[in-house]
């Protein structure tokens, strides 16, 4: 992110002015009421990080200790069906969950964002599955999606439509985590979409009326330009953590059927934790990071495009 | 110059706190020893209890010896012991499920306990032989034996005027029973209830002693070689299809996976089967569910009944000081005595590998299925990369089973992903 501040047309921050003429007592000061966090980042952030580096090219199995065996971790990583197979069901799980959640939290802002009674009672509703952990979740989940007993097939009956097995068709694993996932976190994004809807001044809408803009047209020109800001945050915390995702599946799915719910985060953890890989698992580890890198920095590039800070 | 220093006593501060919790004190008094016992229960669990019952009469009549526990529930437990090995905090003596001993021994955390084995009589005690590895070494020392067996339901069979199982049964025998047991009661053309359960995730009572009673193997050469993909594999996965399919005798993969985790070992305590394999803990749900059962042998396939068995053993960390190893061997040689072992058989969860007590402590209409299964049985392949390489096979073979890739191929690609696992760990390095 600091990379981008330092790109050319962009207006660089002054430079604090220099620190030698202060006092070294303030400097003193600075270290010891900052040390908290410094050791907290040396020891729990900075160290692990380096260590999953060097452990990525060790052969490293938890109890003897790591072998450098270089790239081959990473060899094996990139010539492993399994492994393009999990990322290709993280892809096909982001690209189903990240627009599908992003529009409806943000027609549901929209819609919560009136003077109505009762409307915290609506808003705390949307809130409530973001705050049930992920195994209650799979309870509920199981209510409305087990091909025996669950809700949906019953509707599906009533409409005339054949039975589904959801999450234990491979066909269908992936769409149903992602529709369980969206009902899960959509009140969340929720929230920042009202807190957003907020901030854009009433004035506006009051001058487009005068003009005589259509509800479409306020909607495209004042409301979607207003909430930018926010659709970019939402956006990038979204992408984010469903390459990261792992508790959904490992708690619903565990990867199955065959393997056809296996995200890479799982595809890790097993590598690490059950199967005493752990430079295996570190390679992974850098791979997904440096693909969410990416994908952060593509996405921070392009919001110049269509992100208008008010 | 006072304000650094304070800065300075900051950080020092810190650090230590920071340190002081790492450390983990191993100190005592002279003359004691402390022995950190780990193994895996759920809290309240009437294992945990007598578990810790015993432990008290343990340290009651060796005052040397301190014991801390640490339980914690299957899955937990396993996880946390692989980060307390790599931080060289793993329990000097600990419960291993047995298909994790090779696992743990391929990778230098366990003891080798075969010098100490010999000062016991082997003949005592079951599954020791099924601990060897390739090399004839032990590294878990028996604690529990778990065999599959066919449990039936007396009441369903009387119900449906149907004989009883018998040792002489044959997989046709099992498949002619199962089609009569069978019921849909409200004719909406699925069963509510079967007559067995085929395809189970827990593939110990589901298809590998099938494959193997149809004559088959999984894998041989030591435990080396996978030779899964033969035609009689697939004669036996194609049995299973056809109890689900075709036949329709038993639930079908989807049905069972949708009744929830953990369920498919309930389905028979819940009288939604009348038959199904099971190892003798699947006794305890069938007991306190009220269930009029009998266990048979498993039958008989064209190649035998393919019994398998898992040792559930002690294992001793190769950390441990030469005290803590020998206090560890005293726990186990007391666990296998007489009066703990008919303590631990009083649950009703393992079969007791004290074979005197076996005799005398099962309940003697089903201990002759269970003693005479375990005689027979084979490990179940275990290895140094057991969990992986059995889960690429049950990846496959599950695809087969559900109908979503066909027998044959899903053999040989189990074959082929299995045996990449075990070569790769094979290459990494003699042990």
């Amino acid at each position: 992110m600091t990379l981008l501040t330092r790109k050319p047309g962009r207006v660089a921050v002054a430079p604090p002015a220099p620190l030698r003429g202060r006092r070294t007592g303030e400097r003193a000061w600075a270290l010891a009421f900052a040390s908290p966090y410094l050791l907290h980042l040396v020891a729990l952030t900075a160290w692990p990080v380096l260590a999953s580096l060097y452990f990525s090219l060790t052969e490293y199995n938890l109890i003897t200790s790591p072998r450098f065996v270089g790239l081959d971790n990473f060899a094996r990583l990139f010539a492993d069906e399994v492994f393009w197979r999990t990322l290709g069901n993280t892809a096909y799980f982001a690209v189903l969950f990240v627009p599908a959640q992003t529009i409806l939290a943000l027609l549901l802002a929209i819609a919560l964002n009136q003077r109505l009674r009762a409307m915290a009672l609506f808003r705390a509703a949307y809130f409530v599955p973001v705050v049930s952990s992920w195994v209650v979740v799979a309870y509920v989940a199981d209510a409305v999606f087990n091909p025996q007993f669950g809700i949906a097939n019953q509707v599906l009956g009533w409409l005339g439509l054949p039975a589904q097995d959801w999450l234990q068709d491979p066909a269908l694993v992936i769409p149903t985590l992602a529709a369980v996932a969206v009902w899960k976190g959509v009140g969340y994004m929720m929230v920042l979409f009202l807190a957003g809807l907020q901030a854009i001044p009433e004035d506006r809408y009051e001058a487009a009326k005068i003009d005589g803009a259509s509800a479409w047209n306020r909607f495209r020109y004042i409301t979607l330009p207003g909430v930018s800001g926010t659709t970019f945050l939402v956006l990038v915390l979204t992408s984010i953590t469903t390459l990261q995702s792992f508790e959904q599946v490992f708690v619903m799915t565990n990867g199955e059927p065959h393997g056809a719910s296996e995200v890479t985060v799982l595809y890790l953890y097993r590598h690490g934790f059950q199967f005493f890989q752990m430079g295996y698992a570190s390679a992974v580890a850098w791979v997904l990071f440096v693909l969410v890198l990416a994908l952060t920095l593509v996405q921070f590039r392009l919001q110049r495009r269509w992100v208008h800070y008010a | 110059m006072r304000l650094r220093m304070l800065a300075t006593a900051a950080v020092a501060v810190l650090t230590v706190a920071a340190t002081a919790s790492c450390g983990g004190g191993t100190g005592g008094e002279p003359g004691t020893v402390t022995l950190r016992l780990g193994f895996y229960a759920a809290a309240g669990d009437p294992a945990d209890t007598t578990m810790r019952k015993l432990v008290k009469e343990f340290t009651a009549a060796n005052p040397s010896i301190k014991v801390e526990l640490e339980v914690a529930p299957y899955v937990q437990f396993f996880q946390k012991l692989r980060t307390q090995i790599a931080g060289g905090q793993a329990p000097q003596v600990w419960l291993s499920d047995g298909v994790l001993v090779q696992e743990f021994a391929a990778r230098g955390a366990l003891a080798d306990l075969s010098e100490r084995v010999k000062t016991l009589d082997a003949a005592d005690y079951h599954g020791l032989e099924l601990n060897r590895d390739a090399k004839g070494r032990i590294f878990g020392f028996p604690q529990g034996a778990q065999t599959p067996v066919l449990f039936y339901n007396k009441k369903m069979f009387a119900e449906a005027g149907v004989d009883e199982p018998t040792a002489e049964w044959t997989y046709d025998d099992l498949a002619a029973a199962a089609k009569k047991l069978t019921k849909d009661t409200n004719g909406d053309g699925k069963p509510e209830t079967y007559g067995f359960r085929a395809y189970s995730p827990g593939f110990t009572e589901s298809w590998w002693p099938i494959i193997k009673a149809f004559g088959g193997d999984i894998v041989t050469d030591e435990n080396r070689k996978v030779v899964i993909d033969s035609p009689r594999s697939k004669a036996a996965l194609d049995w299973m299809l056809a109890a689900m399919g075709k036949e329709k005798f038993a639930p079908d993969v989807v049905a069972t996976e949708s009744m929830g985790k953990g369920a498919v070992h309930q389905m028979f305590a819940t009288g939604r089967v009348a038959m199904s394999y099971g190892i003798y803990a699947r006794s305890l749900p069938a007991l306190s569910a009220g269930v009029d059962f009998g266990v048979a042998p498993l039958p008989k396939g064209p190649a035998g009944r393919g019994n398998v068995a898992i040792v559930n053993s002690w294992v001793v960390s190769k950390a441990a000081s030469p005290e803590q190893a020998d206090a560890a061997w005293k726990w186990i040689t007391f666990f296998s005595g007489d009066g703990p072992q008919r303590a631990w058989a009083e649950l009703g969860e393992a079969i007791p590998i004290n074979k005197q007590v076996a005799e005398s402590a099962l309940p003697a209409e089903r201990r002759r299925a269970f003693l005479d299964s375990l005689a027979e049985a084979d490990d179940l392949g275990t290895n140094a990369v057991w969990s992986e390489y059995t889960e690429a096979l049950a990846k496959r073979i599950n695809q087969a089973l559900s109908g979503a890739m066909p027998v044959a191929q899903a053999l040989t690609t189990a074959q082929q992903e299995a045996q990449q696992i075990i070569d790769r760990f094979q290459a990494s390095g003699p042990r």
